[in-house]
């Protein structure tokens, strides 16, 4: 019912200001890549301690939180790995992690905690330092940086779909950009497109007999058709298709079901954004006579069997090498619970990174149950590096960038990457040829036996610079450099976790 | 209870708001408790007071004023700019009256265009007149627009000469700002341009004098007599020679319709739907336009009469007709900075800021379809009589762009000078009466923001999806309580500014925010 009265939510956009050619030159840096985003938001903060459980440390678990402690006997056990185990409920995710697909980083927080749902909700979104306050979101820095001056003139040729989408009614902060949100909110593309249709269905019961009346229900009809991706969100739904079965009754899966179906569909969206709420488990997390039943089985239950099934979907849409997922909650909770068998608000928790890109299946160990910080777990993996990872090791960000994004350089958690043990080879420059070059340029390496998996060209400014690239084979690109000015630029190219750069001069 | 009779009781807060919306560009919250218990009569008659008039517009660049300047070419842009800024920043300054909202009816009324009359010194000019009379007698403020040099370029008065008749103005004197079509025949427009044969204006675009003037030519005057139609009652205008003959026909032509019934209703009619609804119904007419007609002209067409007869009555007060009008754009981009007390810097000061703040809001209004000064036609903007009237504001464009002046305003990003607008939701939520219920809050905002009462689930849904967004309502009380303890934390500030923040933009990107 309250559906129409909303949908407008606040990342819709209008068919805004006339395009400039300065602006079409920007959008045109936007990073080739088809690879999608997906956050998970864990609203309300999220007993990671009760998600992730140190097996190695049972006793201490034990004393710490009798009354709401998962039976070591009930712990779900991951292969090749003795010492972490996950909520019993989470068969789903159990499966994924055996399958390669899943990685647990461990603690993750940032210096001097907040406690504040609100405050440290936004530290997340804004990517802040506690005692800074940011007013744009990691994410809407991320696309502003891609796609400067969202959303006036947008959509364009080039980008015809949104940037970012966010399942819901309002964006989320993480999407504040510095003109505006840079996400569409949209509760449900299902109705969505019914209502965007020719002629949009109003229910009037909802609005009075009155003048107003009358208006409001015109306005929310124009508000339908306002947001400018109307109808691109319209075909997409049309044409993707699930493939796997969800879990019903499960909110979490509603969601993705949605996004798995945009981006089959071929949205060209790149940040999706879902959320799940009723993480603030202050009473009864689990049951009186049994811990591994109760609202928070409940919910890792839900979060579990919707990110397999996601999963699943994805696969079977051969989609699956695109998009990598990740959860989120903005406090993990006290690792010593309440006398009402819950948990109050904390601090360092683990998260989930998913998706057939993962490489590094756990960051990070166990925390230490015997070394809390006032009953706090202790920071080991700053959630700005998972960030720094998305960006740079999933989405194709360079290292100037990322930093920009992220205000400085954090050390990419290794997520994306194989953890290496041995010592590396000295690399080798790739080679360029020729070089200076006025059009076609060859980039050969023979030194990465995985291949060449992103090239970037940058100005003398350190901004990225659009390049026409062919794959002649895995060891060999071309590229066009015909439209480049003369002058130096900067060819990055990366493979694995390996990045090399090298300098390239284009004459006239 | 008859429509018009006036309504006695004090005002409602809601009453109150709903007065102050229509009546002027928008209350700030402050606006809406003085005038809550007050008498409609007590507050019409101070919403109609006398104000200071006001000091001309300044060139931004050298911050004096140029309406006696002589025409310079290259500074035509700069003077048509700084005149529209100028106004913008009466309407957003001006305090609880009418004066600059009935100002801008008449501009909608006797409608002269920047787009063709090319000289900011006229439209200047003009815009004197209208806010002169805008709440003084009507029949003085015909004649002196009739005479206005703007309009006499405007609708080619100047051109209009004994033997070679221009009929423009006198057709369009009749049709539009007086007796309305269907009242008159061709005759009477004949004859009407012919009694204003012999006008012209003096100063146009000169680059050596600043004096602009009115003069009337009494040897291009049609001195023979003027007979009009039935719809006169066959009326003759004697006709005058000498220098006063333009005057003297001119006040018996101005009487003459004045005198038709017709004329008050067609005003009136104009003035309901600037006021109260679009819709016309035949029961309105009856009953509310034909005796409010009858006041006006039996109160020899006095201005604030008519007005004070309008805002009192109980029909205005009904609330089936609380949000009745869409808001048109200059009502939602000043009402939006009005309601947080932001106004314009003064422009001699700072004339950097001034101009960036009305500037900016003259674009969005603008873009919205709503050019003060610059109307697309002599028939004025059309939402005010193009059938779907209101509705003609809102379409998918004009709608995502309120929204996006809305979050720009809500979200401060928009700079002036050395200023940033700031409308803070905190200090917003002090106001209220216990910030720290959500129930309360959204209560209290919800009554104020909007012209119409929202639903229950509307306010629910206002309160467990935008304000605490997933969480438990009692997780808002707690946030609120933290902050409260340690207002002067940064941190603990920001925490509830973004979820107040989130809150305001939410309601204004509401369809019922776009009514008034």
């Amino acid at each position: 019912m309250l559906l129409p009265v909303f949908i407008d939510g606040f990342g819709a956009k209008a068919f805004g200001s006339p395009n400039s050619a300065f602006m079409e030159a920007l959008v045109n840096l936007a990073t080739t890549t088809d690879r999608v985003l997906v956050m998970i938001q864990l609203n309300g903060g999220n007993d990671g301690l009760n998600m992730v459980i140190p097996l190695d440390q049972m006793s201490q678990y034990n004393t710490l939180r009798s009354n709401i402690a998962l039976p070591e006997a009930r712990v779900l056990k991951l292969n090749g790995n003795g010492t972490t185990g996950l909520h019993t409920a989470m068969t789903g995710l159990q499966s994924l992690y055996n399958d390669g697909m899943l990685s647990i980083v461990h603690s993750v927080s940032y210096p001097t905690p907040n406690f504040s749902h609100f405050r440290a909700s936004d530290i997340w979104f804004t990517g802040a330092d506690s005692n800074q306050t940011l007013t744009t979101g990691w994410t809407g820095r991320y696309l502003n940086q891609e796609w400067p001056g969202y959303p006036v003139g947008f959509p364009t040729k080039d980008t015809p779909d949104p940037l970012a989408i966010q399942i819901g009614y309002i964006t989320s902060t993480a999407f504040a950009g510095p003109a505006g949100p840079m996400a569409v909110a949209i509760p449900n593309p299902d109705t969505f497109a019914q209502l965007v249709g020719d002629k949009p269905q109003i229910d009037s019961g909802t609005v009075t007999n009155t003048p107003a009346g009358k208006h409001v229900a015109y306005i929310r009809q124009q508000q339908l058709s306002s947001v400018a991706y109307a109808a691109q969100i319209k075909v997409a739904a049309g044409k993707g298709k699930n493939l796997a079965t969800y879990p019903t009754g499960n909110s979490l899966a509603e969601q993705l079901k949605i996004v798995s179906r945009l981006i089959h569909g071929g949205l060209q969206t790149r940040v999706y954004y879902v959320t799940i709420g009723g993480f603030d488990t202050h009473a009864e997390q689990v049951t009186a006579t049994d811990t591994t039943v109760g609202n928070h089985a409940n919910l890792m239950r839900t979060l579990s069997d919707a990110i397999r099934s996601f999963q699943d979907d994805l696969k079977l849409q051969g989609i699956d090498d695109r998009v990598a997922g990740m959860t989120f909650s903005e406090f993990g909770r006290r690792a010593i619970s309440n006398a009402s068998r819950g948990t109050d608000h904390g601090a360092a928790a683990p998260l989930f990174v998913f998706g057939k890109g993962v490489k590094t299946q756990v960051v990070g160990k166990n925390p230490n149950l015997s070394d809390l910080d006032n009953n706090n777990i202790r920071m080991q993996t700053d959630f700005r590096q998972v960030y720094a990872a998305l960006l740079a090791d999933w989405l194709g960000e360079g290292q100037p960038e990322m930093a920009t994004v992220l205000q400085r350089s954090f050390d990419a958690s290794p997520i994306f990457r194989q953890t290496i043990t041995a010592t590396e080879p000295a690399p080798v420059a790739f080679r360029l040829y020729p070089n200076p070059a006025s059009d076609q340029v060859l980039l050969e390496t023979d030194t990465f036996s995985a291949g060449i998996d992103r090239v970037a060209l940058y100005d003398p400014a350190g901004r990225r610079v659009g390049v026409a690239v062919n794959r002649l084979t895995d060891h060999a690109l071309g590229l066009n450099v015909q439209a480049l000015a003369a002058g130096t630029y900067i060819v990055s190219v990366e493979s694995g976790s390996k990045r090399l750069t090298e300098r390239l001069v284009v004459a006239r | 209870m008859a429509l018009l009779d006036p309504i006695k009781k004090p005002l409602t807060l809601q009453q109150a708001a709903h007065l102050l919306r229509r009546a002027t560009f928008g209350p700030s919250p402050a606006q809406i408790q003085q005038f809550t218990g007050q008498t409609p009569q007590a507050a019409v008659s101070a919403l109609l007071a006398t104000t200071p008039t006001p000091a001309p517009p300044v060139d931004p660049l050298t911050t004096k004023p140029f309406n006696t300047l002589p025409f310079d070419p290259l500074q035509q842009g700069n003077w048509q700019g700084a005149t529209k800024y100028w106004w913008i920043g009466l309407m957003l300054n001006e305090g609880a009256s009418l004066r600059e909202k009935m100002t801008l009816f008449w501009q909608n009324h006797f409608v002269s265009t920047f787009n063709e009359v090319s000289d900011a010194r006229y439209m200047y000019r003009q815009n004197t007149v209208l806010r002169r009379h805008a709440l003084g007698s009507f029949r003085s403020f015909v004649i002196d627009m009739t005479k206005d040099p703007a309009m006499l370029r405007y609708l080619n008065g100047n051109q209009n000469v004994a033997g070679k008749p221009n009929e423009n103005y006198g057709r369009e004197l009749q049709e539009l700002f007086t007796i309305g079509r269907g009242n008159y025949s061709e005759d009477d427009v004949k004859a009407a341009a012919r009694v204003l044969t012999g006008w012209t204006e003096t100063g146009y675009r000169s680059a050596t004098t600043g004096d602009v003037t009115t003069t009337f030519k009494a040897a291009q005057h049609d001195t023979t007599d003027k007979v009009f139609s039935d719809a006169y009652q066959k009326t003759v205008i004697k006709g005058r020679t000498g220098t006063t003959a333009g005057d003297d026909e001119l006040g018996d032509l101005v009487d003459m319709i004045l005198k038709q019934p017709e004329t008050a209703r067609f005003l009136v009619r104009k003035l309901y739907r600037w006021f109260i609804n679009a819709d016309l119904t035949p029961d309105i007419e009856l009953n509310f336009i034909e005796p409010l007609a009858k006041v006006f002209r039996d109160g020899g067409y006095e201005i604030k009469t008519v007005l004070t007869a309008l805002l009192t009555s109980q029909h205005f007060y009904d609330d089936a007709l609380r949000g009745a009008v869409v808001k048109s754009p200059v009502e939602l981009t000043l009402g939006t900075l009005r309601y947080f007390g932001i106004t314009a810097p003064d422009p001699v000061a700072n004339p950097m800021g001034f101009t960036q703040l009305t500037a900016y809001v003259w674009s969005r209004s603008r873009d919205l379809q709503q050019d003060i000064m610059d109307q697309p036609t002599v028939f004025g903007w059309r939402p005010y009589y193009d059938t779907g009237h209101y509705e003609l504001w809102i379409n998918s464009t004009t709608l995502a762009l309120r929204g996006l002046y809305t979050d720009q305003v809500a979200a401060g990003n928009v700079k002036y000078g050395a200023d940033k607008l700031t409308l803070d939701p905190v200090v917003l939520a002090q106001r209220t009466a216990d910030p720290s219920d959500p129930v309360k809050l959204i209560d209290e905002w919800s009554a104020q923001f909007f012209a119409t009462d929202l639903t229950k689930s509307q306010r629910d849904f206002l309160i467990d999806n935008v304000l605490v967004s997933g969480l438990p309502r009692y997780e808002w009380t707690a946030e609120w309580l933290t902050y409260a303890s340690a207002p002067t934390d940064k941190s603990k500030l920001m925490a509830v500014r973004t979820k107040l923040n989130t809150t305001l933009q939410f309601m204004f990107r509401m369809a019922e925010y776009q009514l008034n």
